[in-house]
């Protein structure tokens, strides 16, 4: 029955105006050669006076420190210094970009669309979150990094001597609080969990006991960590009247991740170095892991 | 009764016309020179290359600073990368004993090796960059709401797929960088809960970067992963058309 059909409304493409179009050819085509030119030239010039790098031929036996991935990936390989290898591998990642593909359903509101920054105070909001992704991740990195409580007891002869050495940073929550022994190994299943054996490399999965204080430095203080300060970030936000709408709430989201994820990339590309130990770019040097020569 | 008669073509009419008007170039281009709006218009839909853009477009559009190519570059350097990857497959032979040499005689005996590899590398790092800065740029300007919520789930997509491009090509020279980059990449994927080993087994052909390994990286660096970005590409360019083009103030 044609009268069952209901009206959805499902955004549809735009009604042209005409009076306002121009040409592609030349207006766009022409646009578009000259940027394909200026890149052509700019990258063979790039080529004729830099080299594309070219170590000894790969050896299994010889193990360059530090050891990194490519620099796109070096993000992820930091995260890996401060938690559970998964969750900084696989899940975050995987996770982060389901958020990220979902951001369209998530803001259906067509405000501010076509328009760089379009929406009210979509500048400030981009700015500050920013700011706050750029410095909160370079403190986070610092205190995990045990340089805070260093620099603290170096400069300003703060120590909180053993008494508060646990809190130096996460990992010292799990080695340095007086755990009791059952609460590293809290049998949470009655019987051994397979999950997938002959991997070779550790034999059986299984999961059958909890490490207590491990969950909690690996996988619990992490995860409220990179969940719970972006929202505290945008619930502050609201709080203020800043965040309104829901592009208001993903504008503060997206720029703190692209603050936090350039942080991330640059500190695993520059400042790790030999242990992955936290140093200035200019002290940074690669052993090729060659007996005799470190 | 004087007669006005028209002045005598010239040299270079003469050649223009020859070169212009003649059947065979009439059978290739049947457009004439676009110097009229319609021929521009007609140059444009009828070109399999410059048919992927509308005839006309939103004057706020052709801004560079709406866009700044982003876009158009990323596909650009993908360009860029199939010709200097084909042109470096000439050369290489991915196998543990010829790839490490390969690369070596790619760098000094090869004419112009030495620039087409740094081109490929250059070109690889500037396409993950760009593609970066594209969803920036379409983030930024709100270009992922609606109608356009699918396309940027695609995008997401061929985000990924980059990077995975990147990736399985940084394998390749098989030098000490190469080898140690893929352990540690591989070894990120492999702490996966659940599924983690055995991607990793599926990914390197084994339990650490060997012979198979090479020759996987490989396959998925020039034809498998490609393949689906073209295939993403062409949804993306497609949906960017059927959506109404590029967004714009409602």
């Amino acid at each position: 029955m044609a009268t069952a059909v209901v009206a959805r409304p499902v955004a549809r493409p735009q009604a042209r105006a005409r009076d306002e179009e121009v040409l592609v050819w030349p207006d766009l085509v022409f646009v578009e050669f000259i940027s394909a030119l200026l890149f052509t030239v700019t990258l063979f010039f790039l080529s004729a006076v830099m080299n594309a790098p070219l170590l000894d031929q790969a050896n299994a036996d010889v193990t360059p420190n530090p050891s990194k991935a490519p620099w796109y990936l070096l993000n992820l390989q930091e995260l890996l210094l401060h938690m559970n290898a998964a969750m900084a591998g696989i899940i975050i990642p995987t996770v982060w970009l389901i958020i990220l593909g979902a951001f369209p359903y998530f803001d259906r509101d067509n405000d501010g669309q076509g328009v760089w920054f379009g929406t009210e105070g979509a500048v400030k909001l981009t700015i500050v979150s920013a700011i706050i992704g750029f410095v909160g991740t370079w403190l986070l990195i610092f205190w995990d990094s045990g340089k805070i409580a260093a620099w603290l007891n170096d400069y300003f002869a703060v120590s909180g001597g053993d008494t508060f050495r646990f809190l130096e940073n996460v990992r010292a929550l799990q080695q340095q609080l007086p755990w009791p022994d059952w609460s590293r190994e809290i049998t949470y299943l009655p019987f051994n969990l397979r999950i997938l054996d002959g991997t070779g490399t550790s034999g059986p999965t299984a999961f059958q006991n909890l490490d207590f204080p491990g969950w909690l430095v690996e996988q619990a203080i992490p995860i409220a960590v990179i969940v719970g300060l972006p929202c505290l970030m945008i619930y502050a936000m609201w709080r203020l009247g800043w965040i309104v709408t829901r592009r208001d709430a993903l504008l503060a989201l997206f720029s703190g991740f692209v603050a936090s994820y350039g942080v991330l990339t640059l500190v695993g590309t520059a400042f790790r170095g030999q242990g992955q130990d936290l140093v200035f770019p200019w002290d940074l040097k690669v052993s090729e892991g060659i007996p005799g020569q470190e | 009764m004087a007669v006005e008669t028209p002045a005598k073509p010239s040299l270079a009419d003469k050649i223009y016309d020859k070169m212009f008007h003649n059947y065979v170039w009439k059978s290739i281009f049947r457009t004439g020179y676009p110097n009229t709006p319609r021929n521009q218009m007609l140059v444009v839909a009828t070109n399999v290359f410059l048919h992927l853009h509308p005839t006309r477009i939103h004057r706020t559009h052709v801004k560079i600073t709406h866009t700044y190519c982003l876009g158009g570059l990323s596909f650009f350097m993908f360009l860029g990368l199939t010709v200097t990857g084909i042109l470096l497959m000439f050369y290489y032979v991915p196998s543990v004993e010829r790839a490490y040499l390969d690369m070596q005689n790619i760098t000094t005996t090869v004419q112009f090796g030495q620039l087409m590899r740094n081109m490929h590398r250059w070109m690889a790092h500037a396409m993950v960059i760009l593609v970066f800065l594209h969803m920036m740029r379409v983030f930024y300007t709100g270009a992922y709401k609606a109608p356009r919520e699918f396309n940027w789930v695609v995008g997401v997509i061929l985000l990924v797929l980059t990077f995975l491009l990147s990736f399985t090509g940084y394998l390749l020279p098989w030098d000490q960088l190469a080898f140690w980059a893929i352990t540690v990449g591989t070894n990120i994927a492999g702490s996966a809960p659940v599924l983690g080993p055995k991607t990793r087994f599926w990914l390197l052909g084994g339990f650490e970067v060997g012979p198979d390994s090479l020759i996987r990286f490989y396959t998925l660096h020039v034809i498998g992963l490609p393949l689906l970005a073209a295939i993403f590409m062409a949804v993306h360019f497609w949906r960017i058309r059927r959506d109404g083009g590029l967004a714009r103030p409602l």
